[in-house]
């Protein structure tokens, strides 16, 4: 059975991915943890995946998917939008 | 269902549930026939393609400069960079999708996700007074 990931879902031309780097940085840093970094509009591959899971991701971010979001596949739990500061991710990551 | 609607006295075009009562362009009043795609088509002609970030900025600054409630952000690196990505999903996808929120994979569906969206209604825009994505924000945010 393969390792539950922590995912981020990213878009390459969203402002709001582009200043939460540094803090994903940090975090996995502070951790040691990786985060599984998945592009979704220039990697259709990866929109799939996002879809897969809207029903946890979308009421995370308002109702519709969007990016940035975070999914914890051993919790379930998803975050999402530009106000994630690194307490919410050590928060999200912990379950 | 949204209908074509043709103004009889300065061809103005409108696609709508209901004619306006009042052309926007010439000011005529219950002036608006039904009409059809091939004849709006006839009228409309061949429109320029806003299909660089320039064009694109453009006309978010003139939706802005007409808004009493929102305006561009000041943030021109975001504008700059946003621009970018909804020039790129023209080409990608088909459609000025916003780059911040992600396509469902039905045309119908997705029309929302065109930039600029209704973001008034969002949740987001109501707890922070900015779209989505940040570029539009209330008039008296910073």
């Amino acid at each position: 059975m393969s390792e539950k990931r922590l995912i981020w879902f990213h878009g390459r031309e969203c402002p709001h991915c582009r200043k939460l780097e540094p803090v994903v940085d940090q975090f996995e840093s502070e951790t040691g943890t990786k985060l599984e970094r998945l592009e979704v509009w220039h990697n259709e591959a990866n929109a799939q995946v996002m879809r897969s899971l809207a029903d946890a991701i979308a009421p995370a971010c308002g109702g519709d998917l969007g990016v940035p979001a975070f999914y914890n596949e051993n919790t379930g739990k998803a975050i999402c939008g530009g106000r994630i500061d690194l307490a919410m991710l050590l928060s999200w990551a912990k379950g | 269902m949204k209908e074509l609607w043709r103004c009889h006295v300065c061809n103005d075009v409108h696609l709508g549930s209901k004619a306006p009562g009042v052309c926007p362009t010439c000011g005529a009043r219950n002036a608006f026939v039904l009409s059809d795609l091939d004849e709006a088509l006839e009228i409309i002609g061949k429109q320029p393609a806003l299909d660089d970030q320039a064009k694109v900025m453009a006309a978010w600054k003139r939706f802005s400069d007409q808004s009493a409630t929102v305006r561009l952000t000041s943030k021109a690196d975001e504008v700059e960079l946003l621009s970018k990505g909804v020039v790129e999903n023209l080409k990608g996808k088909g459609q000025r999708y916003c780059p911040c929120r992600i396509t469902t994979g039905d045309p119908g569906k997705d029309l929302a996700l065109i930039c600029p969206c209704n973001f008034l209604k969002q949740p987001a825009y109501k707890e922070t007074g900015e779209c989505w994505c940040g570029l539009f924000v209330k008039r008296d945010e910073k």
